[in-house]
């Protein structure tokens, strides 16, 4: 089990886990970095203050508890629903692909695909708000057209690590994805 | 002789254009000087009555604008919009512009395929296309390589070819 740092593509770390399970069972997980006090402290007071503004204009009390209100809403919200700790991505070679996103305030919430869904998982370039990003993901086919891909699904989508961390995870799971392309060549020639 | 197009002169009537003398010297080049953007007489001459609109326009609605009511009247021309609309519409059109820089660059950026689309992986003109065969000595035809291909290319250099990193 090894840690590696690496940044995302704003500039933020990250850190990357690789846990080899068995020989054909490896887990890696990307860690984004917590929720810094400053930007808590910087969103909370900028609040507070248009809050004590607004009561400065209008003389109602509403106003200022309103937005304490406010604020702390806001705050399990995002940390339930937005702030997302860690994403990992579990390839078991024979079963399948599990990626786990979990979220700051504990909730996990998981997808599995089976291997003979999946055709293969790439790094892609893509079109993104202004800018063209990398990032790995899975190509699902359909079992009846094994030469089309039918699906896309992105990973690491919160973390969106760089091109360095995405080549090490992209490596690490071709082992394993190799090792049924290889089993399957073996068991066509018997 | 020449096949450069001339300078324009309102009083030539008996003058061959210079596509025709080019026809006339070259079979081959047909549509190439009709399609060139050089000035040619008939265009200046779109030109100058454009202008020529242009300014007459201008001119009626800054009559229209700024002359009182009551003198056009007296003048029997009564069939005017409301004045109103001689603030209204330069105040639309501007706000017209406005926007359209925002719905111009909203419109690309609803245009762009998502993360999650099969379009940026492939299209139809890539799943149709046919392989030839590979013919000895000869350069290989142009076709899309899957991204699996590109990736083991690029990502996984064990093989020992060339890699851009």
């Amino acid at each position: 089990m090894e840690e590696r740092r690496y940044r995302s593509a704003s500039g933020a770390p990250l850190a990357l886990r690789c846990r080899q399970h068995s020989a054909s069972c490896r887990e890696l997980a990307v860690r984004c970095p917590r929720l810094q006090l400053r930007s808590l402290s910087a969103v909370t007071s900028a609040v507070w203050l248009a809050a004590y503004g607004l009561f400065v204009l209008c003389q109602n009390s509403m106003v200022l508890s309103a937005a304490i209100f406010l604020t702390l809403i806001g705050l399990i919200i995002y940390l339930h629903f937005v702030k997302i700790d860690q994403e990992s991505l579990l390839v078991i070679g024979s079963l399948g692909i599990q990626v786990t996103s979990s979220y700051a305030s504990g909730k996990e919430s998981t997808t599995f695909i089976e291997m003979s869904q999946v055709k293969d998982v790439v790094i892609n370039e893509a079109i993104h708000m202004q800018k063209v990003i990398y990032y790995l993901c899975i190509l699902l086919q359909d079992p009846q057209d094994p030469q089309g891909v039918s699906e896309v699904v992105p990973l690491f989508q919160s973390s969106q690590p760089r091109l360095d961390c995405l080549i090490e995870v992209y490596k690490s799971c071709h082992e394993i994805l190799d090792q049924r392309k290889a089993a399957s060549q073996s068991d066509g020639v018997k | 002789m020449r096949s450069l197009p001339r300078p324009l002169s309102v009083t030539a009537h008996a003058r061959r254009r210079p596509g025709r003398l080019a026809i006339s010297r070259r079979e081959g080049a047909v549509s190439m000087v009709e399609n060139s953007p050089a000035p040619l007489p008939e265009r200046a001459i779109y030109g100058f009555a454009l202008f020529l609109g242009s300014w007459f326009g201008f001119m009626l609605y800054l009559i229209w604008a700024y002359v009182p009511e009551t003198w056009l009247f007296s003048l029997g021309l009564t069939y005017w919009p409301q004045k109103y609309w001689a603030v209204a519409l330069p105040a639309y059109l501007l706000v017209a512009v406005g926007i359209g820089y925002v719905l111009l660059f909203g419109i690309n950026m609803m245009s762009t395929a998502p993360l999650n689309s099969t379009h940026t992986i492939t299209d139809n003109y890539a799943k149709k296309q046919q392989q030839k065969k590979f013919q000895e000595e000869a350069i290989p035809a142009l076709r899309d390589i899957p991204i699996s291909e590109v990736n083991r290319m690029f990502f996984l250099p064990e093989k020992g070819i060339c890699n851009s990193r």
